[in-house]
């Protein structure tokens, strides 16, 4: 098979340029442990181990899962592959929220959020972070964790790792930031880039994710991007993480990206993914990330669409003409998306360019006769007629 | 939510939050909101819930009748609170149009994680104003509970006033959506 | 500053504990009307949610898997003799019937934080609509259980207990010294009996103590006994 040659031809290149590098030999050699047992119950491991798989009960009766076998199996396909023998005990649970996240507990529930589906652009980007969480479950970096968060009394910041919600401090939870600490993360970044090149993923794509994602959060004004985002620790500080996992991926090249396939399998969910990356309201942090998904050839007229929609919303100086110049080109698109027209619509209704408004609702309720808001349209045509 | 609940005992104990009855008849909210409702209602006075004032039905965690009354420019639709100060906050903007203030409750109900689907949008005189009406779905992330919501509004002399009504779709959205309906048909904006 | 906020929370309830009584028992636990179950009516009793955590010296809970394992254990031996004495018969939920009740789960979890918040908290919480009556119905909600289940009635039961460490315990009477009251353990949880016909909250009890154990089976036995002291008998 394809990968499999790519697989070779990789690790072949590696152990040259390795040895040029002149890294500890060990840095590259990484050997998983064996599969883990349930640990035994009385012990703290056991403690953790016992509520996450409580959690993870809750969990597949949320309503905020992404049921979707086939997504589903093709990102467990993903976390397989880097798992390897550890595969049967990873078990891939997507979770409808828009931010960027991806966790895997002890005891082998992984969560992957849709916002982390959205910005990625390729299969090995994925595997990346996927990858880097697995390091972190291979390491058994939150047990760990848990001895440490307990003597500074922060177990609920702790549960933060694993995305658990419900069971402590909620929103506090879901707002905040955690962290592994600085060694762990740099050791899950070493093994996760040894997974990807073992599995036949271009490291390069690594550095990548962890780039984009500090273009997004600098975007935001004031704060340092460690605040934001769970899986964006300071620990190693970004520059200094980019830079080792370019190194990484220098010691070790080849592989493939997996554009296509990733493409193939996400895009079905692009429009959902999008709408919600919208409603959070970040207004300055979505224009990078919609950029730079246009930029990267990503579904360019639907991205295109929401992007106008980010800026009708926030609507400030020249917003309004940023959005129509997005929403004229998404309209003209092969394949249209329907409310690219509303939005052309309303902007000239705002201006009072009824000729224009009209011909745009119409089309847009041609394209989409059910939308939700159809009957709310109607109304605006009916006032711009009379 | 458990642990919310402990926290809203507690202030409970130190007697900083109470419920008022909201009795059969007229009533005004804020300066220039009124409404006529049959039957009873419970008003919920916690600290630092403004800017909405909150009704309920059934208690706390289970329905929530949101009345905002003359929110002005640039005001905040949602308390500030610890625990939220990193997410984004949506502010009002009198200049905004009918389906602006519909996407910035979408991002009010999204900001603790909760999905949001818009089912309905569709124009509605409220209070005597050119307004809108819309019906939607909402998937409560801290306790996994399913929401169906309407919510009626409009914009008069640069205030916005507006109501919104969620509970669980199964049982109690259907008993009180129609009292819900018939209050938004009572409200007159002075 | 959330947590620590939590925390005082948490320790103004233990302190207020004796003030309000351990235990609510009288007709605020039933339903306006409601006075007796049938004599051998089925009851399904939903997985009792039980979890058990440990409080370290800093205040941390920490779960503890054993402590919990052993705990649902004793909760489920005493439920059954419980239901002997009440002349009940019972039927336990499987895991792939909770799962495609979830959402009946969930809404009823709802219901049931805020009948002890609205109906069995002291204080001016109380909601005046229901005019201090034990009257929340989940309607029609509950029929895919009746059907799954063939029961009559629905019992769910939460709890959540902890225990101090004994570092714990030595910061605790430190602080007592001091005339600071903090937070030791706190045996928290309710039971609710549903009318599957109905889907009427027929009865509810809360539990809100310092005292209790759930990780033997004796203490837990009483426990769950106090959670269930006026349960409404067979007629």
């Amino acid at each position: 098979m394809n990968r499999r040659r790519l697989l070779f031809a990789g690790a072949a290149g590696c152990l040259g340029a390795f040895a040029c590098r002149g890294w500890g030999q060990e840095s590259l050699n990484y050997a998983a442990p064996q599969r883990f047992a349930k640990p035994d119950i009385a012990s703290d491991e056991g403690g953790l181990w016992a509520m996450m798989d409580r959690e993870e009960k809750n969990l597949r009766r949320s309503p905020l899962v992404l049921r979707d076998a086939k997504l589903k199996a093709y990102v467990q396909d993903v976390a397989c592959r880097l798992g390897g023998a550890h595969c049967p005990d990873i078990r891939v649970h997507l979770v409808r929220t828009p931010l960027f996240n991806a966790s895997m507990a002890p005891n082998g529930m992984m969560q992957v959020w849709t916002g982390l589906l959205l910005r990625m652009e390729n299969e090995a980007q994925l595997a990346a972070v996927l990858g880097h969480e697995i390091g972190h479950y291979l390491q058994r970096h939150s047990v760990d964790r848990l001895r440490d968060m307990k003597a500074k009394s922060a177990f609920g910041q702790f549960l933060g790792l694993f995305g658990v919600v419900g069971a402590v401090g909620q929103l506090a939870v879901l707002a905040s930031a955690f962290a592994y600490g600085r060694d762990h993360e740099r050791e899950a970044d070493r093994i996760g880039a040894v997974l990807m090149h073992q599995a036949g993923y271009d490291i390069a794509e690594s550095a990548r994710v962890w780039s984009n994602l500090l273009d997004e959060t600098k975007a935001r004004d004031g704060k340092g991007p460690e605040l934001f985002n769970p899986l964006f620790a300071t620990h190693p500080a970004p520059p200094e993480r980019r830079e080792t996992l370019s190194q990484y991926a220098e010691a070790m090249p080849g592989g493939d990206p997996g554009r296509e396939t990733y493409a193939e399998n996400t895009e079905r969910f692009l429009d959902d993914w999008l709408q919600d990356e919208v409603k959070r309201g970040q207004y300055a942090e979505s224009l990078v990330l919609l950029s730079r998904l246009i930029a990267a050839g990503k579904a360019p007229a639907l991205v295109q669409f929401h992007r106008g929609e980010v800026y009708r919303l926030r609507g400030e100086g020249g917003d309004l003409d940023l959005a129509l110049t997005d929403y004229r080109s998404a309209a003209s698109a092969a394949n249209p998306p329907a409310p690219a027209f509303r939005g052309i619509g309303l902007i000239a209704r705002q201006r009072g360019q009824k000729a224009e408004a009209l011909e745009s609702f119409s089309r847009y309720l041609e394209l989409a006769p059910e939308a939700p808001d159809s009957a709310f349209i109607k109304t605006y045509m009916s006032e711009l007629n009379s | 939510m458990k642990k919310l609940l402990f926290i809203v005992l507690a202030l409970v104990l130190a007697g900083c939050a109470s419920v008022k009855k909201v009795e059969s008849g007229n009533h005004v909210v804020g300066e220039r909101l009124s409404l006529n409702i049959q039957g009873m209602w419970n008003h919920l006075d916690f600290p630092g819930i403004k800017p909405a004032e909150v009704w309920t039905m059934e208690g706390v965690t289970v329905d929530e009748f949101l009345i905002y009354s003359g929110i002005r420019d640039g005001q905040a639709m949602h308390p500030e609170t610890a625990a939220s100060g990193q997410a984004k906050s949506f502010v009002f903007r009198s200049a905004m149009q009918s389906e602006e203030i519909v996407s910035m409750f979408e991002g009010v109900l999204t900001r603790d994680g909760s999905s949001f689907k818009l089912l309905k949008l569709e124009p509605y005189a409220f209070g005597g104003k050119k307004g809108y009406r819309f019906e939607y779905e909402r998937n409560r992330k801290v306790d996994n509970v399913q929401l169906r919501g309407v919510g009626f509004g409009a914009v008069d002399r640069g205030e916005l006033f507006a109501m919104l009504y969620h509970a669980p779709r199964l049982t109690f959205f259907p008993r009180h959506k129609d009292r819900v309906e018939a209050i938004a048909k009572s409200v007159v904006i002075q | 500053m959330f947590a620590r906020f939590r925390r005082l929370a948490c320790a103004a309830l233990v302190l207020s504990i004796g003030v309000v009584g351990p235990l609510w028992a009288d007709s605020k636990n039933l339903a306006p009307g409601f006075s007796g179950l049938k004599k051998g009516a089925l009851v399904t009793v939903m997985q009792p949610d039980v979890e058990l955590f440990s409080i370290s010296a800093g205040g941390v809970p920490e779960p503890k898997a054993d402590w919990t394992d052993s705990a649902i254990k004793h909760v489920q031996e005493a439920l059954n003799q419980k239901s002997a004495e009440l002349g009940l018969k019972t039927r336990e939920l499987s895991e792939d019937e909770a799962d495609e009740l979830a959402e009946i789960n969930t809404l009823h979890a709802a219901v049931a934080r805020s009948i002890a918040l609205h109906h069995l908290t002291a204080g001016n919480l109380s909601l005046p609509t229901k005019d201090g009556k034990l009257d929340w119905s989940l309607g029609d909600a509950v029929q895919p259980l009746r059907q799954k289940s063939g029961a009559d009635y629905a019992l769910f039961i939460w709890m959540r207990d902890s225990y101090a460490s004994a570092e714990r315990k030595v910061a605790m009477v430190a602080f007592a010294l001091l005339g600071v009251g903090i937070a030791g353990g706190v045996q928290t949880g309710y039971a609710s009996l549903v009318d599957l016909r109905t889907g009427q909250v027929l009865w509810f009890n809360k539990l809100l103590r310092g005292t209790g154990d759930l990780r033997e089976a004796e203490p837990a036995r009483e426990t769950v006994m106090a959670l269930l002291k006026d349960f409404p008998e067979a007629e």
